[in-house]
């Protein structure tokens, strides 16, 4: 079984995020990056399928500028046995498209069994990478995968629908699949993973960018204020106003 | 008194018998001891005086063991008072078998005036613990033990025969009295080495070499440019008992004191420190007779330690029980298995260098700087810094206003990392090791360093201390305060705070050994102090220690223990000298505190100092 495992890194979600003068993008120097959520629980259900196996390999890919390679290390340090690096400057990561056919022209000729990738990113929630790229690659996809099982070359995974309700699905490989966090129990990497780490080969590519279909247009932080509403009446009046401004206004309930 | 000689085939008899029980007690007692010499590092034999001095009052006056359980210790003292008294008489007992008696009939007459009230004390004593152990029970001492049973009944006997035979009986009954004395006296010896009561063996020697810094845990220096067998050692190292954590299993005399003080325990928790430290580890080490046991720890046990030392302090045989770190670090280092809020405050404290993962401290960029010119570095520790709890921004800008007043110069470091305390507590070495490293290299010209936070302080001095050099010299922002009022410096006068209380930090008072300081200072700004029952050395964790700050999810009620306490005192205020205590303190009285109650002030020393604080001129 050969598992690829899309990581992408993001901002720390407690890291404070300078916008840069034209409001292009974040200040990129003063961020502190890390793994992306779900991408870790994608990671560790990767290595969990190798190791019920008993045998396979999983390569960790990411695409993005030198700093990258930390987030791939510790993908290898954690168990993968090869890194990936698609290296390009990140404002371009922000169209999915263009992302996905990066990562399709890099890993076509691999012939991975199944690429697991986090179900969004932390930082623009696109979640689309993962399917374009499986559309591309002709593999079966699936988004929001909360349990996988393997058996006869096919793949079962329980898909995570709105109010509650699960999906059941099971497709052929090669399957492109989308991993919803809290699946599994990601592990931390032991003193050994880490030496072994850098040992393993991390691959740099560094293709063409194609065109974005998409660009940014300004980047700010939303303003926000404060309202505040007095109701008067009897309790019965105010919990029946409330109810009202919640369900209507506000759009709580 | 020899009423008669004995046959020679009886002295024979006699004479294997000794022969046989002492070589069986010498053998499992080395058995054991060859464990222990197996063990890492050396035995302490550094500070000799204080050790003889800690062994004296130990062993001999027995100041733990009546401390901390008043009635049942003193019987206790009764009882091992009455064996010292005892071991002339039953050298004597042999030696008359032997025809050679040591005493004259003159002398044995005097000796035993001493030694008839002693064993009719010794009878008390063992009664009432007979009594405790096996009709009162409680829930510490654990199971019944028959073998507790069985040495009640050898020590009634020996002090039942010893005065028969002090009394004028038929030379026949003498005879037999005298033979089921020695018999217990050599069925005891046989018992000693194979039970818990090697502890009378054993726990001199324990106490004598027990670490005198708390906690004391192996330092783990990682080299990550080292080869892999280097690694390897290193790794295996960490599964390897001390010589003086081996000993400590051997001695454990299993009268779970360490329980009863657990604040994990007494939360609701699993953790028993006697079990899960200490016990479990005996039976592995024997069937191995290697140290290699470590891994033996109950894991879940070891996440909930709030590492508070309550249970190395109380213990009377001098264990260092706490092996939190133990079992933590292997869990980390070796097998990567880490609570996931854990692994998330380790990829902060690497990513950004606090537990928060943030990147601006207002705080920090409020107050001045650290020049090499300023007298001390301000630590914030990032408690303060990332304001976990935002009302202790004003106790650490109350003890800036105190210095200010003072006229002593200091500033921050923009730079500060975490000092470690939470990667170092949850296993983290490496994490903490980085930190360490950025750390001593930011304070390469400080010489004095001032921390409101003990957690930061016992770090940055002790701990760091065992894995290099530290040439600045760290104070507990209440030891400065102190200081400053005695001197003068600052003049404080006593005001209304109502019934006025201080919750020793675990960190401050049983790890820096500081529990003076903060009194000197609350007492200087109230009238109306008084101590919680459990107080000093001997206080109960808030719960936040260990790193467990950060755990989410708990199923005990440890973090609430303490703050019940404080409510059901009578205060109206209660002083905290740790941050994370204050923190502790201010979510858990207010839902805790029933209606009625008037509600609870959490306030730091430097608060309750500030606010009585006769104002001087600004000596800037």
């Amino acid at each position: 079984m050969k598992i690829a495992v899309l990581i992408k890194q993001v901002p720390g979600s407690d890291s404070s995020l300078p916008i840069q003068n034209d409001a292009s993008w974040i200040n990129e120097e003063a961020i502190t990056y890390v793994m992306n959520e779900s991408d870790n629980y994608a990671l560790e259900e990767a290595l969990q399928i190798r190791e019920q196996n008993g045998n396979g390999e999983v390569v960790v890919i990411s695409l993005g500028p030198d700093r990258v390679q930390k987030v791939i290390r510790e993908g290898l340090a954690k168990g993968a046995d090869r890194g990936i690096q698609i290296n390009v400057d990140s404002v371009g990561a922000v169209d999915p498209l263009v992302n996905a056919s990066l990562i399709a022209d890099a890993i076509k000729e691999e012939k991975f069994d199944i690429v697991f990738s986090g179900l969004q990113s932390d930082d623009l929630g696109m979640g689309q990478t993962g399917i374009i790229l499986g559309e591309m690659l002709g593999m079966s996809t699936a988004s929001l995968v909360m349990e996988t099982e393997i058996s006869d070359g096919r793949i079962k995974v329980k898909r995570e629908l709105e109010a509650g309700y699960f999906q059941w699905v099971t497709m052929d490989l090669p399957s492109s699949i989308t991993i919803q966090s809290g699946l599994n129990t990601p592990r931390y990497p032991s003193l050994k993973g880490i030496m072994g780490a850098k040992k393993k080969e991390i691959n740099v590519l560094t293709p063409e960018v194609g065109q974005s279909k998409q660009s940014m247009e300004k980047v700010y932080i939303p303003q926000s204020d404060k309202q505040t509403v007095m109701i008067d009446g009897s309790a019965d009046q105010i919990v029946e106003k409330l109810v009202e401004t919640f369900r209507n206004d506000i759009k709580v309930i | 008194m020899a009423k008669f000689q004995f046959t020679g085939i009886e002295q024979s008899i006699l004479a294997i018998t000794i022969i046989i029980t002492l070589g069986s007690f010498i053998y499992e007692v080395w058995r054991r001891l060859r464990i222990v010499l197996k063990g890492r590092d050396s035995l302490p034999f550094d500070h000799f005086g204080a050790r003889a001095w800690r062994v004296f009052k130990e062993v001999f006056l027995h100041e733990k063991v009546i401390k901390d359980r008043f009635w049942p210790g003193l019987m206790h003292a009764l009882v091992f008072w009455g064996f010292i008294v005892f071991g002339l008489v039953t050298i004597d007992h042999f030696a008359i078998g032997f025809g050679h008696p040591l005493m004259n009939e003159q002398v044995h007459r005097y000796y035993s005036y001493i030694v008839i009230p002693f064993s009719i004390f010794v009878l008390f004593g063992i009664g009432s613990l007979t009594y405790r152990r096996f009709i009162s029970r409680p829930k510490a001492l654990g199971k019944i033990s028959p073998t507790s049973g069985l040495v009640a009944f050898f020590i009634s006997v020996l002090m039942i025969t010893y005065l028969l035979g002090e009394t004028d009986l038929d030379p026949m009954v003498w005879r037999i009295n005298w033979w089921i004395h020695s018999l217990i006296i050599l069925a005891f010896l046989f018992l000693i080495p194979r039970s818990k009561h090697l502890h009378l063996v054993l726990s001199p020697i324990n106490i004598f070499f027990k670490p005198f810094q708390l906690p004391e845990h192996t330092a783990v220096n990682i080299d990550l440019e080292g080869s892999e067998d280097e690694l390897d050692t290193m790794l295996s190292d960490l599964t390897q008992m001390t010589k003086n954590q081996t000993l400590d299993v051997f001695s454990c005399v299993e009268c779970g004191r360490c329980i009863d003080v657990c604040p994990a325990n007494r939360g609701g928790g699993l953790l028993d420190p006697k079990n899960h430290f200490i016990l479990d580890l005996r039976e592995p080490l024997l069937k191995k007779g290697n140290v290699d046991v470590l891994s033996e720890i109950n894991v879940e046990a070891g996440w909930e330690c709030t590492t508070c030392q309550a249970c190395t302090e109380v213990c009377p045989v001098g264990n260092h029980v706490e092996k939190s770190d133990e079992i933590r670090r292997l869990e980390v280092l070796v097998e990567g298995k880490v609570p996931q809020e854990y692994q998330k405050l380790f990829m902060n404290l690497q990513e950004s260098g606090n537990t928060e993962g943030r990147s601006d401290s207002p705080l920090a960029e409020r107050l001045p700087t650290y020049t090499p010119d300023k007298e001390y570095v301000l630590w914030l520790g990032c408690f303060a810094r990332y304001e976990l709890d935002p009302n202790f921004t004003k106790s650490v800008e109350n003890f800036a206003n105190i210095l200010d007043v003072a006229g002593i110069t200091y500033g921050v470091l923009q730079k500060e990392h975490c000092s470690g305390d939470p990667a170092n507590r949850l296993g983290d070495k490496l994490t903490y090791n980085m930190l360490r490293e950025h750390n001593m290299e930011l304070l390469k010209e400080a010489t004095k360093v001032v921390t409101l936070c003990p957690h930061c302080a016992l770090n940055l001095e002790k701990e760091y201390s065992k894995y290099s050099k530290v040439n600045y010299d760290v104070s507990h922002h209440t030891q400065v305060i102190a200081e400053l009022i005695e001197e003068g410096r600052i003049e404080v006068k006593k005001g209304s705070n109502g019934k006025v209380t201080y919750h020793d930090p675990c960190n401050l008072s049983r790890m820096l050994d500081e529990v003076d300081a903060p009194r000197v200072a609350i007492n200087a700004a109230t009238d109306d102090f008084f101590e919680l029952e459990e107080s000093g050395r001997n206080t109960l964790c808030c719960g936040a220690g260990g790193g467990l700050w950060w755990k989410k999810e708990t199923k005990g009620r440890t973090h609430l223990v303490r703050a019940e306490q404080v409510v059901d005192s009578s205060a109206d205020t209660v002083v905290t000298g740790c941050n994370f205590c204050y923190g502790m303190m201010n979510q858990g009285l207010k839902p805790l505190t029933p209606e009625g109650r008037s509600e609870i002030q959490v306030k730091d020393v430097a608060d309750i100092v500030v606010e009585n604080m006769v104002s001087k001129t600004h000596s800037k």
